[in-house]
């Protein structure tokens, strides 16, 4: 499996958001990715995602390049977007049910996926509701159920946690442990350090679009001061500049 | 009331901005500007022409205040008319009012703000019909300073009381609309409704006036005889065409003040009962609907379908929803071929019923190129086609990290804008089979050509669209406001087929099969190239449109 993220860039109207970025992310691994705002963590996402076209570099999942074969690459991850623009004059149901179409789930499996799904979440009760109706996490929920209906090795995560209670925080936490115990790959971007600490096997820190560092929990803590908390070392690496 | 003029000017501003505009769409105003000189001119002179003959003809009898009263009438119905969109649209469907509630303004005041946009498109209105008129109307009677003088209040006042009469009873229908459990759908149906209301009042009017010819003599010998008669449904136009017609007398004066005052309090009207109703009706109006929850209800909606089918029904369900994109595109398309069905309707004895028969005698080839060319005018502004892409707003990128090729979401929305156009060729073959009785293999071929051409234009539109679309909305009315785009795959297609038509018009080809197979013969060589341009903009611009 694996990610590669070969030197990627990326700039906006002449202001690089993303500098020669690189990274592999192995398998069975929940991989955090932190830095603060505007550090260029959803740029580097959406370039995974195909959403955006990269300027310089690759990027592949499992051998297949996103540029080169998008469709092929797009079946291996569910992606969770940051903000959750999704269809909102839709119904709950049915954008799951589009979403089960575009990546062909039979008919039993999506009945009773999306019953399991929505159900961990309390959100089953609102399927035949637009999504224009739903709260800000009810809005999140219902995506995260239509990236893991289809069940991707790879999930990719732009913020998930944000917005969500702390059962559905808790439960979806479990779900990352879970997928990630079965050799697939959980990235994601968060600002919770709690998370990162409880959760992540290993991380990456970036700051103005490139890696200030990378390694996992164990590393990170030896390569500094053993009683510094992450808090702490967090803002020492991306207090310059 | 200056924090009420700033809000107005950020709410005008928010709306009309050209500051977002890029240089090629300011070029297009420009453009079409230009384009509408001619047309304008060719409208003064439609006006003056007519309000002359009235004139020189009822001069003599001393009813020449209908003229006015006529005027002042057909004004209000078309400010009434007008009203209804623009207010439902500025006041209803745009759900900015919830970002203004928060901050200190009084209701009189967001209403105030509310209103400019659509007050601004009836003086625009206004400058251009009733201006012109009322001093045509000045030039035949000779008229002294004083009756421009009163001519420019007058002018100034005419649009407030229909719009404050629409937006009242828009406001008091609204209310009762948010208890409703669908609201998007009730806030569509109100429109819906406003419309064939004053259609229906347009035509009882016309039904009303009609009928009684020997009262008509009577009417005629009276002074103002026949004024009081044309304007016995809308008062304030007598008033107004009485001031204008006695000017100097102390009637005159009299009715002057009357308007005026009218007008007055028709604005505090609207200040105070408006604000009242308007906040009852909003609050709470935005939209979505919930259900009651039932299982078997959920159940049902999980099933298989193919990628393209669940695409296009996912297209169809949004424009269906959404009450903005529901007026602009559905009801638009669909408006003018009901509106014409009605119009026959109406009048059995119209000159246009059984027309159909009468196209026998005429050259077939002419025929079919004639209506080959209405139709390439009628489909040519598509609003489902120049907003394909756009209408998806902020969501679009959920097209870009799900495995749908782009070929296949650039057809499903082909295949919207093609099924909504085919509603209205359905439409027009009910009036030219059924009420034109038009002969069946006119209308076969006429249909054929109709829907490659349809998807012609479809391909066109969504060209424009994806060349240039508008992604960053937060509103759905800028997604065809201020959008003139849309004018031109018109312009192309009117070009193109245009010199087509020409060509065919005068060349030695004769009978309707030949030139039908010419036609479309041409048609689908234009489609494939079409085709092969839409697939090479795709390849260049889909993945990069954010
Ligand atoms: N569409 C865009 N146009 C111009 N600049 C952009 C665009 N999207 C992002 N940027 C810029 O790129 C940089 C990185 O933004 P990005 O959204 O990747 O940050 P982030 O790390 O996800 O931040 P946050 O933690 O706030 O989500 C920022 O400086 C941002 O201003
Ligand atoms: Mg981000």
């Amino acid at each position: 499996m694996m990610i590669e993220i070969n030197q990627i860039s990326k700039s906006f109207a002449g202001k690089q958001a993303v500098k020669n970025l690189e990274l592999s992310i192995p398998d069975g691994k929940i991989f955090g990715f932190l830095g603060p705002n505007g550090a260029g963590k959803s740029t580097t996402i959406k370039m995974m995602t195909g959403i955006l076209p990269i300027d310089e570099g690759s990027i592949s999942m499992n051998g297949v390049d996103i540029s080169k074969e998008p469709m092929k690459a797009k079946h291996l991850f569910g992606y969770v977007p940051d903000r959750s623009d999704i269809f909102l004059r839709l119904k709950g149901i049915e954008y799951l049910n589009f979403i089960a179409d575009v990546f062909e789930v039979p008919k039993e499996i999506r009945k009773e996926k999306i019953e399991y799904l929505t159900k961990s979440f309390g959100i089953y009760e609102a399927l035949d509701d637009h999504i224009q109706t739903y709260s800000h996490g009810m809005k999140q929920k219902i995506v995260v159920s239509g990236v893991l209906l289809h069940d991707p090795d790879v999930w990719i995560l732009d913020e998930p946690l944000t917005g969500l209670d702390p059962k559905s925080a808790y439960t979806l936490k479990e779900m990352m442990r879970e997928h990630a115990s079965r050799g697939k790959i959980v990235f994601f971007s968060t600002h919770v350090l709690e998370v990162v600490e409880q959760l992540c096997d290993e991380v990456a820190i970036i700051n103005n679009g490139h890696v200030q560092f990378k390694g996992n929990m164990i590393e990170m803590r030896q390569q500094f001061k053993e009683d510094d908390n992450l808090e702490r070392l967090f803002l020492e690496l991306t207090q310059n500049e | 009331m200056s924090k009420a003029w700033k809000l107005m000017k950020i709410m005008v501003k928010m709306q009309l901005s050209m500051s977002s505009k890029s240089a090629m769409e300011k070029a297009g105003y420009f453009f079409i500007a230009l384009m509408m000189i001619p047309f304008g001119l060719l409208i003064l002179f439609f006006i003056q022409g007519i309000i002359g003959n009235l004139y020189a003809t009822l001069e003599p009898l001393g009813n020449e205040s209908v003229i006015l009263g006529l005027l002042f009438m057909m004004m209000a119905f078309i400010f009434s008319f007008i009203s209804i969109g623009t207010v439902l649209s500025s006041f209803y469907f745009a759900e900015d009012v919830e970002s203004f509630i928060p901050l200190p303004f009084q209701p009189y005041q967001i209403l105030f703000g509310k209103s400019a946009v659509p007050f601004l498109s009836l003086y625009g209105l206004n400058t251009v019909l009733l201006l012109p008129s009322l001093i045509f109307y000045g030039l035949h009677s000779g008229a002294g300073i004083l009756y421009y003088v009163f001519a420019i209040i007058i002018w100034a006042v005419t649009p407030i009381i229909p719009f404050v009469l629409t937006s009242i009873i828009l406001m008091f229908i609204m209310r009762f609309a948010n208890i409703s459990k669908n609201k998007d759908r009730t806030k569509v149906l109100v429109g819906l409704l406003g419309f064939v209301f004053v259609i229906g009042i347009n035509v009882l009017v016309r039904i009303d006036t009609g009928g009684e010819n020997e009262d008509l003599a009577r009417l005629i010998t009276e002074q103002n005889g026949l004024l009081e008669f044309v304007t016995k449904f809308f008062p304030p136009a007598y008033f107004s065409s009485i001031t204008l017609t006695e000017l100097g007398t102390f009637t005159g004066l009299l009715y002057f003040i009357l308007i005026i005052t009218l007008s007055a309090l028709a604005i505090f009207l609207f200040l105070t009962i408006g604000q009242k109703l308007y906040f009852k009706g909003v609050l709470g109006l935005s939209g979505g609907k919930r259900n009651n929850f039932k299982e078997e209800n959920v159940q049902k909606q999980v099933k298989q379908q193919p990628v393209l089918f669940s695409l296009w029904k996912k297209e169809i369900r949004i424009i269906l929803r959404t009450p903005t994109f529901f007026t602009q595109i559905v009801v638009q398309s669909l408006f003018f071929p009901i509106f014409l069905i009605v119009l026959i309707i109406i009048d059995p004895n119209s000159p246009l019923t059984g027309w159909g028969s009468d196209l026998n005698q005429m050259e077939g080839k002419k025929v079919i190129l004639a209506m080959f060319g209405m139709t390439v005018v009628a489909l040519g502004i598509n609003p489902a086609s120049f907003s394909s892409i756009s209408r998806d707003g902020k969501s679009w990128f959920n097209h870009l990290y799900l495995p749908i090729p782009p070929s296949k979401v650039i057809l499903s929305k082909l295949l919207v804008s093609f099924f909504l156009n085919f509603l209205s060729l359905m439409l027009i073959t009910i009036a030219a089979l059924f009420i034109l009785e038009m002969p069946l293999t006119i209308w076969l071929l006429w249909f054929v050509l109709s829907l490659v051409t349809s998807w012609i234009a479809s391909i066109a539109g969504l060209m424009i669209d994806l060349y240039s679309p508008k992604l960053t909305w937060t509103d759905e009315r800028e997604v065809f406001k201020g959008r003139f785009i849309g004018i031109v795959p018109l312009a192309l297609e009117a070009t193109i087929f245009g010199v087509i038509i020409l060509v065919l018009w005068n060349s030695g080809l004769e009978g309707i099969w030949s030139v039908t197979a010419v036609l479309l013969t041409i048609l689908v060589l234009v489609s494939v190239c079409a085709q092969y341009f839409l697939n090479r903009l795709v390849d260049r611009n889909y993945y990069k449109l954010l």
